[in-house]
């Protein structure tokens, strides 16, 4: 019951979150300067026929009208349809401008879909390289403040958060690909070609997660109940791991939801490095070619993920301490 | 009988880069089995300290100097750990934090069962379980076995000390150490809680020693009390020749200070009759009710009402000293928000000289802050941390208008001599100061105005006695030199009683006593009073034994209230219409009020008002 | 320990802590200069920033002269054809990469700085306003927030600067206005917290005004130690900059910044790998030192938050 009136409370605040993302991009996109008819049509299209076919797709319409138009549509799960690929698949610049029969133009929605398997590969394992290897450097950091490992930890995660990722995904392809041609790294053809761009995440990822997990295992140790707890009779050992590392995975969690952001942009940049056919790439692709519709449905898509994760973060969160409210 | 507990020259050093300073200085003593010894002093004296030395809890920057700690002829501070956790089953602690004592992330229950399993290891978890919720019981933990998989925060303070006191004797251990195990509850259910362990005592064969920076309170637990002072063992006696004849200059002082209640005749500022009228309260209160929302747990969009504050009706005069008392969770921190307009009220209204102070704004609710002050709780959390002395005193004039710089330092200084504060602070930051120089700086910064009220929170209550006294003493000095009216907001009684002519007793949102302060204490109207005059840390003899005085239990929630009279749940006089009637306040004698059924002449709300 | 330690040191008449009267920003400045990565951050960043300063216009070597013959040379000590005059080599058309670093150093540092302070103002702005006056506001100003927080930074950054043309004041603002809401999460607990303590009750009690108890009490107090963690910011945000830089989508050429140059040292990744390798690496000693001072900070800010 508690749950269900959670996630009902939850989703509701999401939907009013997803709703102020799609009004900021859409906003966002139109008052900017630079217009996607231009590019559609070509630079040799006359201006009359640029104004026509704007008129047609309702470009020239006040902007809440055509939000209204949008909203409509995605409220039925309909994210409208690229400005500029065609349903086949390949990417084309547009640059015959008698070719718009619209009906030959690919769905946002399919476009995302085809992408977000991918990525979400992507992400999964770099999670998975980025905490194992912050759990292990944190918690040791952690529980000895001032000791070898928290050293250790300070300087690693210095270093970490100064590499640019586009440049470490540059010297580790460089490296790890072309001269010792350990992995593959451009394109995609099987799940290797995942690793080389999930460990150049993983290090972008890992700074803030060794922090958080030292930052709260030596809060933790420093609680009473942890004292006390070797006065009541408990060993060191099960202290430290039934009670300190389950408390402070709850800050860890809360991270997990907040990062979850910062990992899509990482996602975007290495992508586009690897050329790795997944929404970071679709993204890109999408703004240097002002694929309108396709940077709305993508950022309503994320935002929708990032709800999601949010509430599965804290229902894991408040499952572990109860005193989190729902 | 040989002792189960003896400390033999123990020393314990701070070894802190440049705070070295010694805690403990050669501390001998026995403990039999069964007995329950005292341990008494000021706070920083280094009972905590000895406490934990004697669990064998002692870590940098804290260091043994020298001594044993002999736990039946074993020397604990020399035992290797593994030794020593063997040793918990036997030597159990319970200390003065227990909101903080177990993880919070899981029900208490299962946590008392970790326990076991762990000093008992021959314990199957089913037993250990039965064993945990037979002992809840034990301790009149209600309804057990649901209380059993509650988390921490789900308990009040007095419910989870009789958890870790469950946690404590769930292995039957020979000794048991409570550090301070009263301090953080109200006086009713820190009474409750002594009368526990007395009798677990006897049940369990198990010798306390039972630390305690109140002598009242560990006098009423233990029959041998031993004093330390900075670090040192001054007097051994049993409590009652350590009361009666204590040898010690420090021990005589500390008997001197614990404020009698009863035997000593108070001087209060009276107030002349003819200043009685209704229509000359300073402040009057009408039928003034504060609920808030709060979001129910677990619900969509549902809010479940607050009631912290229930149709209370009085009048403050001129010249007052009037109390409001009542033990936490009571409304009295609500109420003094509502009379410093920090807060409107719900229901009623609030008059200061017969205008509703809800309506003022701009000029006149400036007037109304000139004219009633508020002196806060907490010396060390109410002034700003980075401003200077002075210019927090100036900050107060500045927001009323005043600019020429020569007269407010002159007004400034002419407060602090007032208050009795060196002018050489005027530039300095309160850091360094102590709990009663800040609160004499709390008070410079409400005087520096010129009210006509002060509204006095808690004020004293962070202050030893010494101090308080001090404090008692300026704010009579500076009664009679301006004419003021107190409102005091207090859980202490014993400063009531020395301080206020008037007292107002709060429970559970409503004022279920008004009384002078010689008919409150010699002859209370409400079970409650009684209840709270029992359970007040005193060495006189009672005039109310908390035995015959208060039942089992907690204050119910304001949240979901009781029908009929909400101390029912508590009261050993209870009746069949306290069940379904709510009782009014009813007049005793002229001007005394009481809500209770078993005061006759029940009168009406308006009449109540007029009193 | 944490509970007897503070008694241990509160209870007993309390020695005047020469150090704690100083202001809280000094305090964690001369706690946070005690440690080596606060040394060793700050030398490298000294040195950076002098040479930043003058070696482009004291080596008299224009970061965007063109000079054919020398083309492609590489940095010290590799093969054979590395000269003084250029010592971590030449582009692909023979510019040299040290200059060409040091004026990328310039443009990534003011922009970094400059995204921060506006992140900084409309954080805390927005921050202190939800946590002072709560209910609806806060709501309001929380639910902005969490939209802003759910899409990432980077598609919203490129989707503005890549739809419009980017300029250097356009990349400032979309940086600053990206980053706000953890400052506005931050300053709005600080604040809630202090909100609730004694001297801001009295200080309302005095008769004092909202603006007045905000701008006076709260701000002064708060802010500060923000200020120190925004440190780590700056390299944030120079990070962001240099990504869309290597999009783009940043300053644009010929404007040398470490994104545009290692976007085109990639096409000679194969045979001169120093173009894109070399000012990454000189980005990243940068930007060590920078959080290896912002990390002390923030360190040195915990320990005396939690200490007094």
């Amino acid at each position: 019951m508690f749950v269900l009136s959670f996630l009902a409370r939850r989703l509701a605040q999401g939907a009013v979150i997803i709703f102020l993302v799609s009004l900021l991009i859409f906003t966002l996109l139109r008052v900017v300067p630079g217009d996607p008819v231009r590019l559609m049509a070509g630079g040799m299209a006359p201006e009359a026929l640029i104004e026509q076919i704007a008129t047609q797709m309702g470009l020239r319409d006040p902007i809440p009208v055509q939000f209204g138009r949008y909203m409509a549509r995605v409220v039925q799960g309909d994210l409208g349809q690229s400005f500029v690929r065609p349903a086949n698949g390949a990417a084309t610049g547009g640059a015959n401008f008698n070719d718009t029969t619209r009906g030959e133009r690919a769905k946002v929605m399919d476009l995302i879909l085809d992408a977000l398997p991918m990525t979400l590969q992507l992400a999964a394992l770099a999670l998975v390289f980025a905490l194992v290897f912050s759990s292990l450097l944190g918690i040791a950091a952690g529980l000895r403040p001032g000791g070898i490992a928290d050293k250790l930890a300070f300087t690693v995660s210095s270093v970490f958060v100064s590499l640019p990722n586009f440049w470490l995904g540059i010297v580790l392809a460089l490296l790890l690909s072309v001269k010792l041609g350990w992995l593959p790294a451009i394109g995609y053809g099987g799940f290797s070609y995942t690793v080389l761009p999930a460990l150049v995440l993983a290090v972008e990822l890992s700074p803030v997660l060794i922090r958080t997990l030292s930052g709260a295992v030596a809060a933790q140790m420093g609680e009473s109940y942890v004292t006390v707890g070797q006065v009541r009779g408990l060993s060191p050992t099960r202290i430290v791991a039934a009670h300190a590392l389950r408390n402070a995975s709850v800050p860890l969690l809360n991270l997990l939801g907040v990062q979850f952001s910062s990992l899509l942009g990482g996602v975007i940049i290495v992508e586009y490095i690897f050329d790795y056919p997944g929404l970071g790439l679709l993204t890109i692709n999408a703004v240097l070619q002002r694929d309108f519709p396709l940077i709305q449905g993508i950022a309503i898509v994320t935002s929708a993920i990032f709800v999601l994760i949010n509430i599965l973060v804290d229902l894991a969160a408040t499952s572990i301490d109860p005193r989190l409210e729902y | 009988m040989s002792p189960v507990l003896s400390v033999r020259g123990l020393r314990i050093d701070l070894t802190l880069p440049g705070r070295e300073r010694r805690i403990l200085d050669d501390i001998s003593f026995d403990v039999a089995p069964r007995e329950i010894v005292g341990v008494v002093g000021a706070s920083g004296a280094g009972k905590t300290v000895l406490s934990r030395a004697v669990v064998n809890w002692i870590a940098p920057p804290l260091t043994i100097g020298a001594g044993e700690v002999r736990f039946r002829d074993r020397n604990l501070l020399t035992l290797p750990p593994r030794e020593m956790r063997r040793l918990r089953r036997d030597i159990a602690y319970v200390g003065a934090n227990p909101m903080g004592a177990l993880d919070p992330t899981l029900p208490v229950g299962r946590q008392i069962v970790e326990k076991i399993r762990a000093v008992m290891p021959e314990v199957t978890a089913a037993e250990a379980q039965d064993r945990v919720i037979a002992l809840l019981d034990a301790v009149r933990i209600p309804s057990a076995r649901a209380r059993f998989h509650d988390y921490p925060s789900q308990f009040s303070g007095g419910m989870m000390q009789r958890a870790l006191i469950v946690d404590a004797m769930i292995s039957n251990p020979a000794l048991l150490v409570a550090d301070n195990v009263t301090q953080p509850l109200d006086v009713t259910v820190a009474a409750q809680v002594i009368r526990l362990m007395r009798e677990l005592t006897e049940g369990f064969d198990t010798a306390i020693l039972f630390v305690s920076s109140s002598l009242p309170v560990a006098s009423e637990a233990a029959s041998r009390i031993l004093v330390i002072d900075e670090g040192r063992l001054v007097e051994e006696q049993p409590t009652e020749a350590l009361i009666s004849a204590p040898r010690h200059p420090y021990t005589r002082e500390l008997v001197a200070q614990i404020p009698a209640i009863w035997s000593v005749r108070p001087t209060v500022p009276a107030v002349p009759r003819e200043a009685r009228r209704p229509d000359t309260a300073i402040v009057s209160l009408r039928d003034v009710s504060q609920t808030y929302r709060v979001r129910t747990r677990g619900s969509f969009a549902g809010t479940s009402e607050l009631r912290a504050v229930r149709h209370v009706t009085f009048d403050i005069h001129k010249g007052d000293s009037f109390a409001v008392v009542g033990e936490s969770g009571c409304g009295k921190s609500t109420l003094m928000r509502l009379l410093s307009r920090l807060e409107r009220p719900t229901g009623g209204t609030v008059l200061c000289d017969g205008r509703d102070i809800a309506r003022f704004s701009g000029a006149e609710l400036l007037a109304f802050r000139r004219k009633l002050q508020l002196v806060l709780q907490d010396p060390f959390d109410s002034l700003p941390p980075r401003t200077g002395i002075g210019a927090m005193l100036e900050a107060p004039l500045r927001t009323h208008g005043w600019r020429d710089a020569g007269r407010i330092r002159d007004k400034v200084r002419d407060v602090m001599n007032d208050v009795g504060l060196p002018v050489s602070l005027y530039d300095q930051l309160p850091l360094g100061l102590s709990a009663g120089q800040r609160q004499r700086i709390n008070v410079a910064r409400a005087m520096v105005l010129d009210p006509e009220i002060l509204l006095m929170d808690e004020t004293l209550s962070a202050l030893d006695q010494t101090e308080q006294f001090k404090l008692l003493a300026l704010f009579d000095k500076l009664q009679r030199a301006h004419g003021l009216t107190y409102i005091y907001i207090s859980h202490d009684l014993a400063m009531v009683r020395k301080a206020c002519n008037r007292i107002a007793v709060m429970y559970l949102g409503e004022v279920v006593e008004l009384a002078d302060n010689e008919r409150l204490f010699f002859d209370p109207g409400h079970p409650y009073t009684r209840t709270l005059l029992s359970a007040m840390p005193t060495l006189e003899k009672r005039r109310y034994r908390p035995e015959d005085c208060l039942l089992e239990g907690e204050p119910p929630s304001p949240i979901d209230l009781p029908t009929g009279c909400s101390f029912r749940s508590r009261c050993p006089q209870a009746f069949e219409d306290c069940v379904t009637l709510s009782p009014h306040l009813a007049v005793r004698g002229t001007r005394d009020l009481a809500a209770c059924h078993l005061v006759t002449e029940p009168v009406t709300d308006s009449v109540a008002g007029a009193a | 320990m944490g509970a007897l330690e503070t008694t241990l040191i509160v209870a007993p008449p309390p020695p005047v802590d020469v150090a704690a009267s100083r202001s809280i920003g000094r305090r964690i400045l001369s706690h946070a200069a005690r440690s080596t990565e606060f040394r060793i951050g700050f030398a490298l960043f000294t040195i950076l920033a002098l040479a930043a300063a003058f070696y482009p216009e004291l080596s008299g070597i224009d970061p965007l002269k063109m000079n054919v013959r020398a083309r492609l040379l590489p940095p010290l000590f590799v093969g054979e054809t590395w000269s003084w005059a250029h010592p971590l080599g030449t582009d692909q058309i023979g510019r040299d990469m040290l200059v060409r670093s040091l004026v990328g150093l310039r443009y990534s540092f003011l922009i970094g700085v400059a995204s921060v302070a506006v992140t900084l103002l409309i954080g805390c702005a927005l921050g202190t306003i939800s946590g002072y006056f709560g209910g609806r506001t806060d709501t309001v100003v929380m639910r902005i927030t969490d939209a802003q927080l759910s899409i990432p930074m980077i598609i919203l950054a490129i989707a503005v600067l890549g739809v419009s043309r980017p300029t250097i004041p356009a990349i400032i603002l979309v940086l600053g206005l990206s980053n706000w809401p953890v400052y506005a999460r931050v300053m709005r607990s600080v604040v809630m917290a202090e909100r609730g303590r004694e001297y801001v009750r009295a200080a309302q009690v005095s008769g004092a005004t909202h603006p007045r108890i905000i701008l006076t009490l709260l701000v002064p107090l708060l802010v500060p130690p923000l200020l120190f963690t925004s440190v780590l910011d700056v390299a944030r945000m120079m990070i962001f900059e240099s990504t869309l830089g290597f999009l783009g989508l940043g300053v644009q050429p010929p404007t040398p910044t470490f994104g545009n140059i290692i976007a085109d040292g990639r096409k000679y990744l194969l045979n001169a790998w120093w173009i894109a390798t070399m000012p990454g690496v000189f980005l990243c000693l940068t930007l060590t030192s920078i959080n290896l001072i912002g990390a002390a900070f923030e360190r040195a800010r915990n320990a005396i938050h939690g200490g007094a």
